[in-house]
């Protein structure tokens, strides 16, 4: 018996539609595709735009090198590679100053504000993801708190305002990292609600099954296991912070005083958070609403010191990330 | 039918003589009931003490029944299979055992399950101290995201042991017991994750006696595995019936008839027919376990 193999026919109306339905499909397609291109190219374009003008403007301030229109683009002229923006404090008019304070400001009231909202927000996140009941509290609490991150950051500040300063009497460090202690308790009550119910099940049970307590296996492996993800909530809202402006005008109000010394003399910190307290954002408000072209270079010069800030704390970020997924392979 | 031959040709060249010949006559759906089963493991059970004693267990999730009236009991020092159709009851019934069903809210439980005498559903039982005394392995392999060390320790951790030679031996000896330290005496300190899924289900193992437990329950601790692991689980349980109870939940009845001394079949949420292994596999009194055990259903 023969095999009668019959010729393969193309089908060339087929393999290539040409109904009006496939064209107008693959029209719609790439019209979605360009759309997409077109918004995020806008999104990062928006973001190099303004990172781009900050360094640009505010390397100058800092160093003293200037951009120029013509061919190699910058001019040494008034180049000077010393540190006096990070060593000096503000001086009145036209002075050259620096934000030695300020910075240190910045930095010091993160670190309050992180004693006040780090240990609120985990314990909240762990109440809300592991004690809390199927009941009428714990829903609130989860609303109350997912309003709370949406809370314009003026409104925290002049809660803190009418909380600490009022009753002070003026305005202190302390109100300053309760304003940004507040801000960050949401926020990472939230992400740590989220991790430590990411944290399979399996988990939590070999851990009751060998005999531990809810509370040995919550914080011997729970935790453990959810700690690079509640660590990069924590680290995102202290970015997040950083760069609040508007709380901190009604609270720490900003200041020229030195609140560390430059020479070892003793004592090396000496802030008083009982008054007015140097901020970067404070003094970025103040000199870039001022007149004083010194003050307005400065300015610049801020607010690229603040965005390197919140730049290296997002990279930190990303590597605690990459660490946690190296770890799952 | 097509099931079971599968499986049978997957079985590892490895395999040990003993699960071969338990294997080979059972091709044939008619054979299983007349397999030979090897000799001495029936006279051992004879006048075993009972290690768990299960009676009138009836649990609900909710509105909906998963147990009714489980009578069943669990000799010392041999192993138990219990097996059946999906959601037939008996992963349930095992959790049952160390009470991890407290975990679920909507659970309500019924009845008495006694372990070496004493009732573990009494009001005022230490559920903690409970589970210490007994070790569970999990279907999925789920060691901590921590050393292989710090795995096998975690028991003695949670009783707050620090003395380093007794950390050290314990895990030496649990890791000898598990199979599994030839493999891994050497990164001791690197993680469990970075194991292969046999080794990882080898090393619950290993954290699971590692507080030498009385009983051993094991949910279908070899279904996420493949056969060459499977064989070197069930070579395992070969030498750990010795020291402890073990009790095995398992999907595959080729793997109840090569380990299990004893074979409970459920179906529905009720223990249909407990006995022999060897009984059950070649002539079950229950219509319903013989259609179950000759692959007729399920």
């Amino acid at each position: 018996m023969t095999l009668a193999i019959e010729p393969i026919t193309p089908l060339p109306e087929l393999h290539r539609g040409r109904s009006l339905h496939n064209v107008w499909a693959r029209f719609v397609n790439r019209v979605a595709v360009l759309l997409c291109w077109t918004s995020a190219l806008v999104t990062i374009g928006a973001l190099f735009l303004i990172f781009g003008y900050i360094v640009y403007k505010g390397v100058w301030a800092l160093t003293g090198l200037e951009f120029t229109t013509h061919f190699p683009w910058f001019d040494f002229t008034h180049f000077h590679l010393n540190a006096t923006f990070f060593t000096s404090l503000p001086r009145p008019g036209d002075a050259v100053g620096g934000m030695r304070n300020c910075i240190a400001g910045t930095l010091v009231l993160i670190a309050m504000a992180s004693v006040i909202g780090i240990p609120v927000g985990m314990l909240c996140g762990i109440y809300l993801a592991e004690y809390s009941k199927d009941n009428l509290f714990s829903h609130s609490v989860r609303l109350v708190v997912d309003v709370l991150a949406g809370v314009p950051s003026i409104i925290v500040g002049v809660l803190a305002y009418s909380l600490v300063v009022r009753p002070m009497g003026n305005n202190s460090a302390w109100a300053g990292a309760v304003a940004l202690g507040f801000i960050m308790c949401p926020i990472i009550a939230r992400t740590t609600e989220e991790m430590l119910k990411l944290v399979p099940k399996a988990l939590r049970e070999a851990s009751i099954g060998l005999g531990a307590s809810k509370f040995q296996t919550l914080f011997r492996v729970v935790i453990p296991a959810a700690a690079s993800g509640i660590i990069t909530g924590v680290m995102l809202s202290v970015a997040r912070v950083a760069g609040e402006t508007a709380p901190l005008l009604f609270t720490v109000l900003g200041s020229d005083q030195p609140i560390f010394s430059m020479n070892s003399h003793f004592p090396f910190f000496h802030a008083d958070l009982n008054n007015a307290f140097p901020s970067l954002t404070a003094q970025i408000y103040k000199y870039a609403t001022s007149a004083e072209p010194e003050w307005l270079k400065e300015a610049w010069g801020g607010m690229l010191v603040l965005i390197m800030i919140v730049l290296i704390m997002n990279i930190m970020v990303r590597v605690v990330t990459a660490k946690k997924m190296a770890g799952r392979h | 039918m097509t099931m079971i031959e599968t499986e049978i040709e997957t079985q590892p060249a490895a395999a040990s003589p003993t699960s071969q010949a338990l294997i080979t006559p059972s091709v044939k759906a008619p054979q299983v009931m007349t397999a030979p089963v090897p000799a001495g493991r029936s006279e051992a059970k004879a006048a075993a003490p009972i290690a768990v004693s299960v009676s009138g267990l009836n649990l609900h999730y909710g509105k909906t029944q998963a147990l009714h009236g489980i009578h069943l009991e669990i000799p010392e020092k041999q192993v138990t299979a219990f097996i059946g159709p999906s959601g037939c009851g008996k992963s349930t019934l095992l959790r049952c055992i160390n009470r991890l069903n407290d975990l679920i809210d909507v659970c309500h439980i019924e009845g008495s399950i006694k372990i070496h005498g004493r009732e573990i559903y009494a009001p005022g039982t230490d559920v903690i101290s409970l589970r210490k005394r007994i070790g569970m392995v999990f279907q999925k392999p789920n060691p901590f995201p921590k050393s292989i060390y710090e795995n096998v320790i975690y028991p003695l951790r949670i009783d707050g042991i620090h003395k380093r030679a007794i950390l050290d031996e314990t895990v030496e000896r649990s890791l000898h017991r598990a199979g599994l330290w030839d493999e891994v005496k050497d990164r001791l300190h690197g993680s469990a994750n970075a194991l292969s899924g046999g080794q990882q289900q080898r090393l619950c193992i290993a954290r699971a006696i590692a507080a030498e437990p009385e009983v051993l329950l094991m949910d279908e601790p070899c279904s996420a595995l493949d056969p060459i692991a499977t064989n070197k689980i069930e070579q395992l349980m070969e030498t750990l019936r010795k020291h402890v109870t073990i009790v095995i939940v398992t999907h595959n009845m080729h793997q109840a008839a090569r380990v299990a001394d004893i074979t409970a079949f459920f179906y529905l949420g009720r223990l249909v027919e407990v006995g022999a292994t060897e009984k059950i596999f070649s002539t079950p009194t229950n219509k319903q376990t013989e259609d179950y055990v000759t692959g007729r259903f399920g």
